[in-house]
């Protein structure tokens, strides 16, 4: 594209990328999010709060997307760029769910998304995490970081908030939990990880993956996160 | 081109991009002004000179106040000001043009008591050359306008640049919207670009000559000017305030602006 | 379809690395504002238009049609915000052709997102987009980098942060009409009076189902130029010139069709 020894967002070496900038007045998800494997699915879990600078410009935001019936996604980052990347994986998704006639399993979701945060990491600020449930995997939880690498994880956390809660998730993660069990641990790291970082905030949304489909949660500041739960 | 690059003229426009100075790159360093924004204007008559200011304060986009007078009264004998007989008005750095105005009212307090009579304008004049001088090298980043009588009674008016280069005149215009107003000045104080009609042909053609004005019709103009300049710029507006000086003492007028 | 000509790109780069500064854009320092109710949406904006710290327009329009239920508020740089909504209204109108069904808000959100996320923020506009369709009322912001967020009540420009805080201390849910308008009018002069990017008047624009959509240009004008307290109308012959021609309106209508003006031809602007 452009020679004259522009380096793009290279950094002085000219081999790494310059991954924590955002331009110039550009939307941001300084963001807590994170998704949790559980007993009969995934539970996907987010903070609402969208910036830019220092101004909320947002603060009911919904970062729980929705790329096919029962696979989610958690978007951190540049707002632009997570939603652009997300439409376009929903309508490969589409197509391929009319095509196959068949549900695209979440892994073929995970590794849509690898693939455009990979190719084009020097244009992209990032930070994805896939959770979804099909019936022949049951729930799985993928977490594509900054450069575009693809991991498979028990449970991720992601954004900026999820650096203060790395030793709380680990030290309450547990193995098979409930439903009520997976709601209350991912509303806890959430809490606690709004609490601390500046740049998270507002109500803690949640979605559960099951067997039975896609279900919808909402905990509200007011309450100290406790209600009203349940909304669809 | 020369004004366009901000550069040596010899420097020819190439395509290499070799030369890594030619975009310096940019340090983070403390930058202790503000442009606070804001116009003054000062006008002298025969028996009389006016120094007028618009009264908001700015910050970027944002208005810091709508009441921060820019003119003030020099060298009074109480904190009203009573008692003065010379006029200052400062814009740009804020902090700045309050802490030259202190400066400068001190000094004339002090050559009063010292001496025993009052400063004359012509004295606070060079005195405020000097103060501003003496900071050659860390500026009041302001621009003052100094005003009176002098001592045949005519209206005095003095204008400065930041490191105190003046000069007397018949009227100023300075701040951010110096340039729409100072043509006008120009035009209708010094009848500037006016010629009497049908006294010549060509370059025969005689100037209207530039005479006194009274003291209302500057009145008027300084309105017409701050109302025009607050249409077209976005940092003046709120209030106009205007001192005027005569044999009889100072009168403040304060006139409302559009807010918007 | 056509698009933009880079054929300056390369000369355009090297003036800026010798350090000449980028051609100043007409920017709409802005408020720009949007909010729903019962059956219906409402966007406002004012009316100035800035380059740099001087007044470019005092009355400029900042609301663009889209489709006649389909509308949208535009902040940032002013060619970017008539171009790209002038595009996409283009655009809308032919894929409603093509559907046979009105336009949805979604559809022209979605192409207004797609647009400037290609041309990832050179594109300067900053857009609350609101109308009806089938589906029912749509109200969107989308960011020049091209995120939308969706929310019942939006504020944009310079001037949002004065707006919003009118629409977070306000704003209640099940607005009527009439209430709706007066809030967005309430918050966008929140901008007019306390960002010194946004002045002048509001334009308020009602969308509401089952009836026409109705643009209120300079509903409320709350900066009226003062009268001036002098006359400045020069003497005939002020002006100094060094030789004059006289073509007559018989020599003009040999050329062009002439036609007499109403009212006074000696008086100017100014005297009206």
């Amino acid at each position: 594209m452009v020679g004259h020894g522009m380096t793009g967002m290279l950094g002085e070496d000219g081999i790494h990328v310059d991954m924590n900038h955002l331009k110039k007045g550009e939307v941001n998800l300084g963001t807590s999010i994170m998704a949790i494997n559980f007993k009969d699915g995934v539970i996907l879990g987010a903070d609402s709060r969208t910036t830019t600078g220092a101004y909320i410009a947002n603060r009911v935001t919904d970062k729980l997307t929705q790329v096919h019936d029962t696979i989610w996604c958690c978007r951190s980052g540049s707002a632009a760029d997570t939603q652009a990347v997300a439409d376009i994986v929903s309508y490969h998704l589409n197509m391929y769910s009319i095509t196959n006639n068949e549900a695209p399993s979440t892994q073929v979701a995970a590794a849509l998304f690898q693939e455009l945060c990979y190719e084009n990491k020097d244009m992209l600020s990032a930070g994805i995490i896939i959770a979804g449930y099909d019936p022949r995997h049951g729930g799985q939880v993928y977490s594509i970081p900054l450069g575009g690498s693809l991991h498979k994880q028990p449970y991720s956390i992601g954004g900026s908030g999820s650096t203060y809660i790395y030793g709380y998730c680990d030290a309450n993660w547990k193995e098979n939990m409930t439903e009520e069990e997976g709601i209350q641990f991912v509303r806890s790291s959430l809490q606690e990880a709004i609490k601390w970082d500046g740049s998270s905030g507002g109500v803690i949304r949640m979605v559960v993956l099951t067997a039975k489909g896609a279900q919808r949660h909402l905990y509200l500041p007011d309450t100290g996160y406790t209600g009203p739960g349940l909304t669809n | 081109m020369a004004t366009l690059l901000n550069q040596p003229q010899s420097e020819a426009i190439g395509y290499s991009f070799t030369q890594t100075t030619s975009v310096p790159n940019k340090e983070h360093s403390f930058y202790p002004y503000t442009d606070n924004g804001g116009s003054t204007l000062g006008i002298s008559g025969s028996d009389f000179a006016i120094l007028a200011g618009d009264t908001r304060s700015v910050a970027g986009y944002n208005i810091n106040s709508r009441y921060v007078p820019k003119v003030f009264k020099i060298g009074g004998d109480d904190e009203t000001g009573e008692g003065a007989h010379i006029i200052l008005s400062v814009v740009g750095f804020a902090a700045d043009g309050q802490a030259l105005k202190e400066r400068l009212d001190a000094v004339v307090k002090m050559y009063k008591y010292q001496h025993g009579k009052s400063m004359s304008v012509g004295a606070c004049a060079q005195r405020l050359s000097t103060i501003l001088y003496q900071k050659r090298f860390f500026p009041y980043y302001v621009h003052a306008i100094l005003a009176g009588l002098d001592e045949d009674g005519r209206g005095a008016l003095y204008s400065y640049d930041p490191v105190g280069s003046y000069e007397r005149e018949q009227c100023r215009a300075a701040g951010s919207a110096a340039s729409l107003i100072m043509p006008f000045l120009d035009n209708q104080v010094n009848f500037k670009n006016q010629y009497i009609p049908g006294s010549g042909e060509g370059h025969a053609l005689e100037p209207k000559k530039a005479e006194p004005l009274a003291r209302k019709t500057v009145e008027q103009l300084v309105r017409d000017a701050f109302t025009s300049a607050v249409e077209r710029h976005i940092e003046v507006g709120d209030g106009l305030q205007m001192l005027v000086v005569t044999s009889a003492g100072i009168e403040e007028i304060y006139y409302p602006l559009k807010k918007d | 379809m056509a698009g933009f000509d880079f054929s300056n790109y390369n000369r355009n780069a090297a003036l800026h690395a010798k350090g000449v500064p980028l051609p100043k854009a007409t920017s709409t320092g802005t408020t720009i504002v949007g909010c729903i109710y019962d059956n219906g949406v409402v966007i406002a904006a004012d009316t100035r238009a800035t380059s740099g710290p001087i007044v470019a327009d005092k009355n400029c329009e900042k609301l663009h049609y889209i489709a006649p239920k389909i509308w949208c508020a535009g902040a940032g740089t002013a060619a970017d915000t008539e171009f790209t909504t002038a595009l996409i209204s283009s655009n809308v109108e032919l894929h409603s052709l093509s559907t046979g069904r009105p336009p949805r808000v979604i559809t022209c959100m979605t192409m207004l997102k797609q647009h400037l996320f290609r041309y990832q923020g050179h594109i300067g506009a900053y857009l609350v987009v609101a109308g009806v369709d089938p589906t029912g009322v749509g109200l969107f912001t989308v960011h020049a980098h091209g995120s939308t967020d969706k929310l019942p009540y939006v504020t944009m420009g310079s001037g949002s942060l004065a707006a919003m805080s009118v629409f977070e201390s306000m704003w209640k849910p099940q607005l009527n009409r009439d209430e709706a308008v007066a809030l967005c009018a309430e918050a966008i002069k929140a901008g007019i009076f306390n960002d010194l990017g946004s002045g002048s008047n509001v334009d308020v624009c009602v969308i509401q189902k089952d009836k026409p959509t109705e643009l209120l240009r300079n509903y409320i004008k709350p900066n009226e130029r003062g009268q001036k307290e002098r006359n400045y109308r020069f003497p005939r012959g002020t002006t100094a010139y060094l030789n004059q021609k006289i073509i007559s309106k018989e020599d003009m209508r040999k050329y062009v069709s002439v036609e007499e003006a109403s009212g006074d031809p000696n008086l100017m602007e100014v005297d009206i």
